[in-house]
């Protein structure tokens, strides 16, 4: 399901994304101003754990605030709080996106 | 008699905790470390209606899991030490978040006050918040307060005497989880209570039953002091099980969403959106110093804007205040020389006098004003920014973002900036951090490059070093990040919003960073002062000079008498320009008949060689003398083996 818009565009915004389980997008394949649903993480125990307790519930909804260039940092806001995660965190944090902005 | 109490604070980062702790404990406070933990610990008093309270600002944590040493240190204190309130400061513009810490401590079953924090700045988000209705629904006073103007301080106080007082006791209303938690909670709380009274007697039952389930390691190896304990363990681990079978995660990761679940439903009763939020200036600011491309030059700018002034007006405080010692000294040894025979006179005034003397230049017109800067940038809010637009740059050395703030501290004075790796999660990031802030030009080191450099081979030159030097710090931090064992750790980092920054709490935190930096710094100072002067005293500084001859001049091509600076310059950096002239001076040179490779390659070996004593001093505070040395030694080799080097390249062309 992680291939359906698989445009030219598309390729390059997957290129440096983890594999993402189905039905799911990592956070960094998002743009500024998307939102999504938290679904699962990669990763360490430790590294879920500290996720999870910065209010990255499973469920919750995420808005991305800001991404930086080249591989940056991403910021988000979650439960009213904003959030930055660096690329490799955030990479390891996947979404479900609503359909409609999907395709947008 | 005076009635005494003792509060702690506790809530998460960037809430204002310590405005509130400035507040109210003034200038009655200390700043320490938790007892064997490099964690710290800031403890003040405060007298009210008749009661001495003392007041303890725990470490900003956002879980009292045991992730982090900030997070044991404040649950041990929570559970063992009993203090008699604890006030949980929450930031009133993020109470749902705020609230996943609050229903830890009432799990804790802790006496807590909450105390809703900046409700000036909820109130212009458009955020009101039903106290009473939150007090009720929590089962614990609720307090308003504008920290960083003193708002609500004595009410705050009043409510915290009230309690105690028992006019109104703080009784926690039972908070439930969803069934099938509550009901697994519940069954291991009873056999808890049955079976280990010990343990319950110093922790809730509920809260070691609510621990076992999500298989805290601590309280798990607590049971196994237990006869029963292993088989409570094991019951709880198959309540856990079947958790985890149902949701598919972790048992540990159910509860805290259950915790936040609770917590957002709490906050949703409790809160009143007034006014749709418009745009404000702080996210108008916001949006121009984070901005993709725009933030950069504005981060340059404001670094360098800080150590231009920083620079500029320290060097010109200083000059003036050596002035003045070099007067006061002149009379000191024309009263102590009726006084003492003249070798003790030569030990006090070389050696005490100049220690302090050379604290003070240091201290008052460099760090003092640097750390008022720090203060600011930090209140305000800038520094996670730049923390955030420089990770991927701190990713290359195997840091994260954070890690720049520590290093642009290093560019004012290697001490704070030693003691600000704390910023960094493991033990592993923070000793990297300082591996690689120690090689930091300086301001000291700055007033040598420049006066040296700067001065005879001209500015690019100078700039030529820093560049080197950048390189430099890149290429060890890699190596160090390879060579150290462990895994990085990604940014993961509460982005607060701007606030204007108050004048009191910059003041207070100046004072008490300032005063930690003499404590630090002053002694080790001193006694290295002493120990020269007795050098110099029994003749054994020519000795040293005649024995680092071959390295000097034979490996680094500087006239033998250099190695004079050098040694000095381990108490105090730019004490070696001072120096240096004064040397040459004794050989009939001065600085401008040393050639541009000698200059450069004296510069080289001054801005790596060894971090200064109270360096060293603020290294092996942070990190045992072990870790200490080894970064010493390292930067000694590290500087005579580029200076060798540059010798030697620059002497081809």
């Amino acid at each position: 399901m992680q291939f359906r818009n698989r445009g030219n565009h598309n390729r390059l915004r997957h290129r440096h994304s983890v594999h993402a389980p189905k039905g799911t997008i990592s956070l960094t394949t998002l743009h500024e101003g998307d939102k999504g649903v938290v679904a699962c993480f990669s990763g360490g125990f430790g590294l879920i754990r500290r996720l999870v307790e910065m209010g990255l519930t499973p469920g919750i909804e995420v808005k991305i605030l800001r991404k930086c260039p080249f591989r940056g940092p991403v910021e988000l806001e979650v439960r009213g709080v904003a959030l930055a995660l660096g690329y490799g965190v955030a990479s390891k944090v996947f979404v479900k996106q609503p359909k409609a902005e999907a395709n947008g | 008699m005076a009635k005494r109490l003792t509060i702690a604070l506790a809530g998460n980062a960037n809430v204002g905790k310590s405005a509130i702790f400035n507040q109210l404990t003034g200038l009655n406070q200390t700043v320490g470390n938790w007892p064997g933990k490099t964690v710290e610990r800031a403890e003040g008093t405060l007298h009210f209606k008749g009661y001495t309270i003392r007041v303890i600002d725990l470490p900003g944590i956002y879980s009292l899991s045991t992730f982090s040493l900030e997070e044991i240190v404040s649950r041990d204190y929570i559970a063992t030490e009993n203090p008699d309130i604890i006030v949980n400061v929450v930031d009133a513009s993020a109470l749902e978040r705020n609230l996943y810490f609050t229903l830890q401590l009432l799990e804790l079953e802790a006496p807590v006050i909450l105390d809703l924090n900046q409700v000036d700045f909820a109130a212009k988000k458009g955020i009101q918040i039903n106290t009473e209705k939150l007090s009720e629904t929590l089962g614990v006073p609720v307090a308003q307060t504008v920290a960083t103007s003193g708002i609500g301080i004595n009410e705050l106080v009043s409510t915290v005497v009230a309690a105690v007082s028992g006019e109104r006791k703080p009784k926690s209303a039972k908070l439930v989880y969803g069934e099938e938690i509550e009901r697994r909670v519940q069954a291991i709380e009873k056999l808890v209570g049955t079976e280990l009274p010990q343990l319950c007697s110093v922790y809730p039952a509920r809260w070691i039953a609510i621990k076992l389930l999500e298989r805290d390691v601590d309280v798990v190896g607590k049971l196994k002091n237990y006869e029963s304990g292993k088989e409570i363990l094991d019951y709880a681990e198959s309540l856990g099980a079947e958790l985890e079978k149902i949701h598919g995660e972790p048992p540990s990761i159910v509860l805290a969403s259950e915790r936040y679940s609770l917590a957002s439903k709490i906050a949703k009763d409790a809160t009143i959106i007034v006014t749709p939020p418009k745009i404000s200036l702080e996210q108008k600011l916001d949006a121009i110093t984070t901005h993709r491309i725009l933030g950069y030059p504005i981060l340059i700018g404001v670094v360098a804007s800080i150590f231009a002034l920083i620079f500029v007006g320290g060097s010109f405080l200083s000059s003036g205040l050596d002035s003045v010692f070099i007067n006061l000294s002149t009379y000191i040894r024309g009263a102590l020389s009726s006084l003492l025979p003249s070798a003790a006179v030569d030990l006090v005034n070389n050696g005490i006098l100049s220690g302090i003397f050379a604290g003070i230049t240091v201290a008052l017109p460099y760090i003092v004003p640097f750390y008022i800067i720090l203060a600011l940038l930090e209140d305000s809010g800038y520094l996670p920014r730049a923390a955030f637009l420089m990770d991927n740059i701190m990713h290359k050395i195997g840091l994260h973002g954070k890690a720049f703030i520590p290093i642009m501290l290093g560019y004012g004075c290697s001490v704070p900036a030693c003691i600000g790796c704390r910023i960094m999660e493991t033990q592993r990031e923070r000793f990297l951090t300082a591996f690689v802030v120690v090689l930091i030009p300086c301001a000291a080191r700055t007033v040598v490059i420049l006066g040296l450099v700067g001065r005879f081979i001209g500015l690019y030159a100078a700039l030529a070093l820093y560049a080197f030097n950048l390189v430099l710090v890149f290429a060890l931090g890699r190596i160090a990040f390879k060579v150290l064992p462990g895994e990085p750790v990604g940014l993961i980092m509460e982005m607060p919003s701007y606030k204007m920054p108050s004048a009191r709490n910059v003041i207070l935190k100046t004072w008490s960073r300032t005063r930690d930096f003499i404590y630090v710094a002053f002694p080790i100072i001193i006694a290295g002062s002493v120990v020269i002067a007795a050098l110099v005293s029994f003749g054994l500084l020519d000795a040293i000079v005649q024995a680092a001859n071959p390295l000097m001049n034979g490996w680094l091509g500087l006239p033998a008498v250099t190695a004079i600076p050098l040694i000095f310059g381990v108490l105090r950096k730019e004490l070696a320009l001072v120096l240096l002239g004064d040397v040459l001076l004794s050989q009939g040179m001065v600085l401008r008949d040393l050639t541009n490779i000698q200059m450069i390659v004296f510069s080289l070996v001054i801005m790596i060689y060894i971090p200064c004593i109270a360096t060293i001093a603020a290294c092996k505070r942070e990190f045992g003398w072990k870790k200490a040395i080894a970064i010493t030694l390292i930067d000694v080799a590290l500087a005579l083996l580029i200076g060798g080097l540059a010798y030697r390249i620059l002497s081809a062309f």
